[in-house]
């Protein structure tokens, strides 16, 4: 018969070892583990990044997922408490780390502005393919946004006082003018004609087909001959006068220069020289941005003043007002002038023959 | 002095497009400045109202361009007689009438080209007009048109050669049109009076003698 002390002594050993056990036990289900320091994705991606696995719902497209910052630290990072024990066999939806945690002064920022409230973080992000300001395109931020304010409808509502709302829609990330973001660049970015040949839209093309049209090689190849790393004006005039890029045009738009998660509507934006006037050293800086195979964008450099060029270096991108060129500025006023010949140079001849003039049309001569 | 006869020059409906097209081109060249220069020019309160009246403005000109080309090449079917110079305008006509504006004009000698309702212009206008109706109007009018509606429009504007292209034909056309308009009302002033040739774009009627605009 076991005494009280002993009762006493093995229940405490049970409960230690219980303790000690435990979080072994909830880490790592039957033939699961996380992977160590080095390998953090390996274990969940073996069945989250193949949907056959684990459905569409739970698939984490491996390509998109390892290059963001979320990947560096980790599923465990995120979904420590998530794994229950039995994990995979036992199919228990996951409670997920809250963004705050990491990104604090977003958080703030959101938590002020007109979003708030609205949507969570997930909302817009997805965490699996999170990318930074710099690596996305301001169409994919739109597509973004067009997750709730439908495309039409937001296109009629600014039709009601922006002159060509399509167009300003089309061609500028929304956070250019609903974020208090300040200092703004102009992102170019390959486009071609998508779909039905001829007749598809123009959009940005896909990191494959330029891959095909550089030959194997980097798709910054076809702007940047020589290899620096860094466009010219010289390589961005070739580039748009090839003819065998006739089917690829260059679409700027203007994006914050740093991203702002402060959503609202400013006032200030309704007045269009917000945009549409130049200043000292506007629209200088602007990128090249080259699709990569996980989908972002690697921003290029592009030598200062390339959007303000008369025509070569971007064709296609004019912002009235604010992209002027100063050479046609001076031609404009010489071609004003040689109007001003005529009225100034007869009339003062007018002026000093008047006399003549008159005596004739009195008939004294 | 020689008998003042009475010429009916400008039928009504060229004078209400004349003065349209007045309005609706000084109108355009004010609001063109801001629109191009707003951090030098704010004339109409806002860019936005600025941009506003230019396009009202630019499809009342572009609108009463063609009501002009229909009511000439096919109502009146004088385009040709009125606005192309013929081939003795270009090898004396334009010498002589060059001739007298530079030099005997300033001897009160009379204008060698007298105004008639199948030929009003002289050879000079004529050149000036056939540039400015059949290049720069059209230019400036067709390149407006897509300008105003780059999103609707897009894919002429890219076969067209882009949105650069087409706002420096745009500006410059607008920029020679402005020039011609110091011209045009500087010649105005040089009828037997300075207000004649104006008065005659108002009612109609033209002294015959003494013609220089």
């Amino acid at each position: 018969m076991i005494t009280a002390k002993k009762q006493m002594v093995l229940f405490l050993t049970l409960t230690l070892l219980l303790t000690l056990l435990a979080p072994i036990t909830r880490a790592s289900g039957p033939g699961f583990s996380m992977g160590g320091p080095e390998g953090k994705n390996g274990k969940c991606l073996d069945c989250h990044g193949t949907s056959d696995k684990v459905g569409s719902k739970y698939f984490i497209d491996p390509v998109k997922y390892r290059h963001t910052n979320h990947a560096k630290i980790g599923c465990p990072a995120c979904h420590d408490n998530a794994v229950v024990a039995g994990h995979p066999a036992v199919k228990k939806a996951s409670a997920k780390t809250d963004c705050r945690f990491c990104h604090t002064d977003i958080a703030g920022e959101y938590a002020k502005s007109s979003h708030a409230g609205k949507t969570s973080c997930n909302g817009c992000h997805d965490p699996h393919r999170a990318k930074t300001p710099a690596e996305i395109s301001g169409s994919d931020i739109n597509k973004m946004c067009a997750g709730c304010h439908d495309h039409y409808g937001i296109t009629a509502s600014h039709a009601k006082w922006l002159p060509q709302a399509e167009l300003h829609i089309e061609m500028l990330p929304c956070i250019t003018c609903h974020t208090g973001s300040k200092n703004y660049v102009i992102n170019l970015y390959i486009i071609n004609r998508q779909g039905i040949p001829h007749l598809g839209k123009f959009e940005p093309a896909g990191h494959d087909e330029l891959k095909r049209l550089a030959g194997g090689k980097s798709i910054l190849s076809l702007i940047d001959i020589n290899g620096d790393n860094y466009i010219s004006l010289v390589e961005l005039r070739s580039f748009n006068t090839n003819p065998a890029y006739t089917g690829l045009h260059l679409q700027g738009m203007m994006t914050p220069e740093t991203a702002s998660h402060s959503f609202q509507i400013l006032d200030n934006r309704r007045d269009c020289t917000f945009c549409h006037a130049s200043g000292p050293g506007a629209m200088q800086t602007s990128y090249i941005a080259i699709p990569e195979d996980n989908g972002t964008f690697r921003k290029i450099a592009v030598e200062k003043g390339a959007v303000l060029e008369a025509l070569k270096s971007t064709p296609d991108f004019y912002m009235t007002g604010k992209t002027r060129n100063s050479i046609l500025n001076k031609i404009g006023l010489l071609i004003l002038l040689g109007g001003l010949v005529m009225p100034v140079g007869h009339g003062f001849l007018r002026y000093l023959s008047r006399n003549i003039r008159n005596r004739k049309d009195n008939g004294h001569e | 002095m020689s008998e003042k006869k009475m010429l009916y020059l400008h039928p009504l409906p060229i004078r209400i497009w004349h003065w349209l097209n007045a309005l609706g081109i000084i109108t355009l060249c004010l609001t063109g400045i801001q629109i191009r220069f707003p951090e030098y020019a704010n004339i109409f309160g806002s860019y936005r109202a600025a941009i506003l009246f230019h396009n009202a403005a630019g499809i009342i000109v572009a609108f009463s361009f063609s009501i002009w080309f229909f009511y000439y090449s096919m109502s009146a079917r004088n385009l040709g007689n009125i606005y192309v110079p013929d081939g003795e305008d270009i090898k004396h006509g334009l010498l002589r009438q060059v001739f007298f504006y530079f030099f005997l004009y300033f001897f009160g000698r009379p204008n060698p080209h007298h105004a008639t309702p199948d030929n009003k212009f002289n050879p000079m206008q004529k050149s000036a007009y056939l540039a400015i109706m059949f290049v720069l109007m059209p230019v400036v009018s067709l390149t407006g048109i897509l300008l105003m509606n780059v999103s609707p429009l897009r894919e002429l504007i890219l076969a067209a050669g882009g949105l650069k292209l087409l706002d420096i034909l745009h500006y410059l056309a607008a920029c020679s049109l402005g020039a011609f308009l110091f011209t045009h009302v500087y010649l105005t002033t040089l009828g037997h009076t300075p207000l004649a040739h104006t008065k005659a774009m108002v009612t109609g009627w033209e002294e015959e003698e003494d013609d220089h605009e």
